[in-house]
């Protein structure tokens, strides 16, 4: 079992280097994106000499960005964005990662180039459908190129990795989690009492739907340590990971639409039976914010977490690739961030905003900045106690049209 | 001789312009109805990009079956088009009946008997078809949650403690009753029009036959109104198959699809195969629904009731029933009408969801600053927030354009199939015009993201413009507006025209002098349904929105994805009041019975 350590372990490190190695030929750049990435300095045209202060100038001339997001959060992003580089006004829309990516194609296909920034998880897609198709440039600013491993500026950079765990309210279960075993969960106990995110309408969802299906073995094993038999699959399902998903949706498991709505569910008080729900880990910070009460399952067995990438990359013939850049810039947080810098709460405000800029909504328990030197937030901690596998991108762009199909027939009450 | 021919087609042009206006539209509408329909046939029967990852050696845009057998025969047919079969089948029927039977009871008694407020009431009747159908569904939401979707709870769980079971708060009972409490009004419109037509003298010739009460109902009143009824249940059904918001609201939290949210679904997904096949199977039940309609009513349609003889109606005296009858209709529009808009009221001002105590109260979502991030996303109360003006903008534009267009365009084709009466032109303009009716709304939208995302012949992409919702929005509504525009020219007889004519004055003198103010009130109704259905259709633009374009009915639609509740009630509750404000102004100012315009339809 692969154990996380502070910041980005060599094991994590290792697993997205062989998962981003898959046999990816980008298809030749069209003659017209030729021209906009010579205009913008990006792609081959990077020279890894930049001029900063003449990208900011040029931004500030552009004087918008646009970007589409698979987080709500981006308009806290904007707000401090806005705050930094007023003449900069961020247009940020918060879609959702499926409908980012479709949205970003169905306009390119249109010939519509709206969007500068594209900001969402679905690595998977982002790799195959928008990189390898020129709808994405990778754009990583050279002051950050030192800070990043190189499994995660390339192909394409990310901006953050992200834990999905299961959430459960400590209220109503007080003394001990409810559950110690996966399997638990698919036991006439919790019937009804279950919930996760769609998984055909969030891509970061799928893919952590997809990383216990890629460790079907391991599934499989835990189901023995907990029955003490070997796991019977139903007809015409394939493996363990199928067949766990496939009994946690008949025990009446509660679908959601977004993750929010699944924390509240859980985590708010007073509630007799509450739901125990599959969400991004960084929910639990809503705890304070909002008075609930969830915990998290951080000794399940096989593993607690399913941990997946989001990535920050430049939309192709983007309208506005100066402003593109220095927002991605932003999203990195500032380069005076070391290792021993001491950020207090609350993150968003103040001296912490300051340095952490565009990553502080996100510097929270259960995410972790893509940069080597970013401490871990307060009270995230747990993120090196606990045991997480990793979505592999290549595995997910093959299997996700079955898993969508598979989650298809099984979901149809 | 090719000169005496181009003069006479210019004679032509110049004195009888509808033949030309008649080939024009043709052609035009051909365009825009027609060939949407055989790309989506094409795209269902061809590989798409995305296509590929289940089917690596294929090559895209080659000729397959791959959809059609995901749809109808493989192991994912039950989930994508059996169930959400069934489910739309149940929930057409379901609100077909009961959406009749209230409309048509309501027709009578507001029509017929000697009910008190009849006027009141009837003015309120129709005010359910002014508002988005899906706002019953935020209603019954606020009232009806349950601790299924967790969260914060409805009124009934917070002032009595009650936990509705799941089959009332979400699922077929309530979209069957959302639905119904909104299509109603179409039953109520059309049968309370045949019923003013229908001469009480019939009834009482029946009468002095010896007929009894029953026998008079049934063997002349109803044989009379057949036709209205036919109508009512064809349009009502149709338009439960296509409606999108309240199967959404109220059937995903319990994983109830229908065809629509299915379709919705597989366009998600970026399965855009499947979906072009189920919104087909739409379109070939509305066809088939309204076929058999016309087979079974079509012939029996010829009844004349208005005659120039004397006409009237006797009320029928309720007796010591007019008070308790009085009190139930009262109710009744309270209950469909004024309920859900307090409620809406009520949940804008809530400030924890789930608390409806006095307490609770805040204007927050109304004219909050958004200061704080941790407070519904930072988003300021709607009205200082710029994304929703921004879609109050776009939906007022687009409920204006579209009228406009439409009501021009209603004009003008009801002109030229009405003067070109008998010819095969004639014809089929009336058919084409008619055929948008056939496509539920989500199933065109669906047709016209894949045909116009991208360039598409001499038509540049329009995939994000706010014209391509202006032109999907105009066409849907043309069946309404085109049946007003002939009904408006039926009423204008020839000879005005032709004596203009014989004086020499010139067509487009003789169209802004006697056609167009003659048609006004016609045309006004056309124009005000189309307004209407703009500012709050959800499912015909719900595949086309881009945040740039963004909507009122989408932005609500997120809001309430986002859990944004307040938000979103307030944002309807807005939405809702404007349409009725400017339905009242037209109603006003132009004297046109408005929404009674779809009697014609």
């Amino acid at each position: 079992m692969k154990r996380l350590q502070y910041g980005l372990s060599a094991v994590l490190v290792a697993g997205l280097l062989t998962a981003t190695s898959a046999p990816a030929t980008a298809a030749p750049v069209p003659p017209e994106m030729d021209a906009w990435l010579k205009a913008a300095k990006l792609g081959p045209y990077d020279t890894g000499k930049e001029n900063w202060a003449e990208i900011v100038k040029k931004a500030k001339a552009e004087g918008e960005v646009v970007v589409y997001s698979s987080s709500s959060r981006i308009a806290k992003i904007a707000k401090s964005f806005n705050a930094l580089y007023p003449e900069i006004k961020v247009k940020g829309f918060d879609l959702g990662s499926a409908k980012t990516v479709e949205k970003a194609i169905r306009e390119m296909e249109a010939e519509v180039y709206n969007v500068d920034v594209i900001f969402t998880g679905g690595a998977g897609a982002m790799i195959n459908e928008m990189l390898n198709k020129n709808r994405l440039v990778n754009y990583v600013p050279d002051a950050y190129e030192a800070l990043i491993p190189k499994a995660l500026k390339e192909p394409l950079l990310v901006t953050r990795i992200e834990g999905m765990v299961f959430l459960y309210n400590g209220e109503a279960y007080p003394d001990a989690p409810p559950v110690k075993n996966i399997w638990e969960l698919t036991e006439p106990k919790f019937r009804g009492k279950i919930a996760i995110k769609n998984p055909l309408a969030s891509l970061s969802t799928l893919m952590s739907v997809g990383v216990y299906v890629q460790h079907a073995d391991e599934m499989a094993a835990a189901y023995k340590r907990h029955t003490g038999k070997d796991i019977k699959l139903s007809p015409g399902i394939p493996n363990a990971g199928y067949e766990f998903w496939r009994r946690f949706l008949k025990n009446g498991a509660v679908i959601f639409k977004s993750g929010s709505k699944l924390a509240r569910a859980s985590g708010k008080k007073g509630q007799k039976k509450p739901l125990i729900g599959f969400t991004q880990m960084g929910k639990i910070v809503r705890n304070e914010s909002k008075g609930y009460v969830n915990r998290i399952l951080k000794d399940l067995d096989p593993v607690p977490m399913a941990i997946y990438p989001t990535y920050g990359a430049i939309a192709r013939q983007a309208p506005h690739p100066n402003a593109a850049k220095v927002f991605i810039a932003y999203l990195l947080g500032s380069t005076k961030i070391t290792k021993d810098t001491k950020l207090e709460k609350p993150y968003s405000k103040g001296k912490s905003l300051e340095l952490l800029q565009g990553f502080a909504p996100y510097h929270e328990p259960g995410t972790v900045s893509a940069r080597t030197d970013v401490p871990l937030a307060e009270g995230g901690e747990l993120w090196n106690t606990m045991k997480g596998w990793i979505s592999d991108p290549d595995f997910i762009w093959r299997e996700a049209p079955k898993i969508r199909d598979f989650w298809t027939v099984e979901s149809a009450s | 001789m090719l000169r005496a021919t181009l003069a006479f087609a210019y004679y032509k042009l110049k004195t009888r312009p509808e033949y030309f206006l008649s080939g024009f539209f043709l052609v035009v509408l051909s365009f825009l109805v027609l060939t949407p329909l055989v790309e989506i046939i094409r795209d269902a029967l061809t590989y798409q990009s995305y296509d590929l990852a289940y089917r690596p050696e294929a090559v895209e845009g080659a000729f397959t079956t791959f959809h059609l057998e995901r749809v109808f025969t493989g192991r994912l047919s039950k989930a994508l088009f059996v169930k959400p079969m069934v489910n739309s089948l149940l929930v057409g029927v379901g609100v077909t009946v009961l959406g009749v039977v209230i409309g048509s009871i309501l027709a009578f008694l507001l029509v017929r008997t000697d009910i008190a407020f009849r006027p009141f009431f009837g003015a309120l009747a129709v005010v359910p078809y002014m508002m988005p159908s899906w706002v019953m569904a935020l209603a019954w939401l606020v009232l009806f949650k349950n601790d299924r979707i967790g969260g914060a709870e409805g009124m009934l769980t917070y002032f009595f403690d009650i936990q509705p079971p799941d089959w009332i708060s979400y699922g077929l009972v309530p979209i069957v009753i959302c639905l119904a409490l909104h299509y109603y009004a179409f039953a109520f419109l059309l049968m309370s029009g045949a019923l003013m037509t229908v001469d009480s003298e019939l009834e009482e010739a029946g009468a002095v036959a010896g007929m009894a009460r029953w026998q008079r109902m049934v063997r002349i009143t109803m044989p009379l109104l057949l036709p209205a009824l036919g109508s009512a249940v064809v349009l009502t059904f149709i338009r439960s198959l296509g409606t999108f918001g309240t199967p959404a609201l109220l059937g995903l939290p319990v994983r109830f699809f229908t065809l629509s949210t299915q379709i919705f679904n597989s366009l998600n997904a970026r399965n855009s195969g499947d979906g072009f096949v189920l919104a087909l199977v739409l379109v070939v039940m509305a066809a088939a629904f309204i076929y058999a309609n016309t087979r079974i009513l079509g012939v029996r349609k010829s009844f004349v009731t208005l005659t120039g003889k004397g006409f009237r109606q006797r009320p029928i005296a309720l007796g010591v029933w007019r008070w308790p009858l009085t009190a139930l209709v009262g109710l009744f529009i309270a209950s469909s009408i004024f309920l859900p808009m307090i409620l809406l009221l009520w949940e804008s001002l809530v400030f924890t969801p789930g608390d409806y105590s006095f307490s609770n109260m805040t204007t927050y979502f109304w004219i909050g600053s958004g200061g704080d991030i941790d407070l519904a996303s930072g988003e300021e109360g709607v009205l200082t927030n710029d994304r929703f003006l921004s879609a109050l903008w776009n939906s007022i534009r687009l409920g204006v354009l579209a009228a406009g267009v439409n009501g021009l365009l209603g004009l003008l084709v009801g002109y030229a199939i009405v003067r070109t009466r008998g010819t095969t032109i004639s014809k089929s303009l009336e058919s084409i015009s008619f055929a948008p009716y056939i496509f539920p709304s989500i199933a065109l939208g669906a047709i016209y993201i894949g045909m116009f995302s991208t360039s598409y012949g001499p038509i540049p992409a329009l995939y994000g413009t706010f014209f391509l919702l202006v032109m999907i929005t105009v066409v849907k509504n043309l069946p309404f507006t085109s049946r007003t525009g002939i009904a408006a020219m039926h009423q204008i007889d020839k000879s005005l025209e032709e004596a203009a004519r014989a004086q020499g004055i010139g067509w487009m003198k003789r169209m802004s002098k006697i056609i167009v103010p003659l048609s006004t009130s016609g045309i006004m109704a056309g124009m005000m349904l189309t307004f209407i259905t703009a500012m709050r259709e959800l499912s015909l633009i719900i595949l086309l929105v881009t945040p740039s374009t963004q909507v009122l009915a989408g932005l609500i639609f997120g809001y309430n994805d986002q859990d944004q509740t307040q938000h979103a009630a307030a944002a309807t509750l807005i939405l809702v009041l404007i349409v009725i404000a400017v339905n009242i102004l037209v109603r006003r100012s132009f004297g046109a019975a408005s929404l009674m315009g779809l009697r014609q339809t």
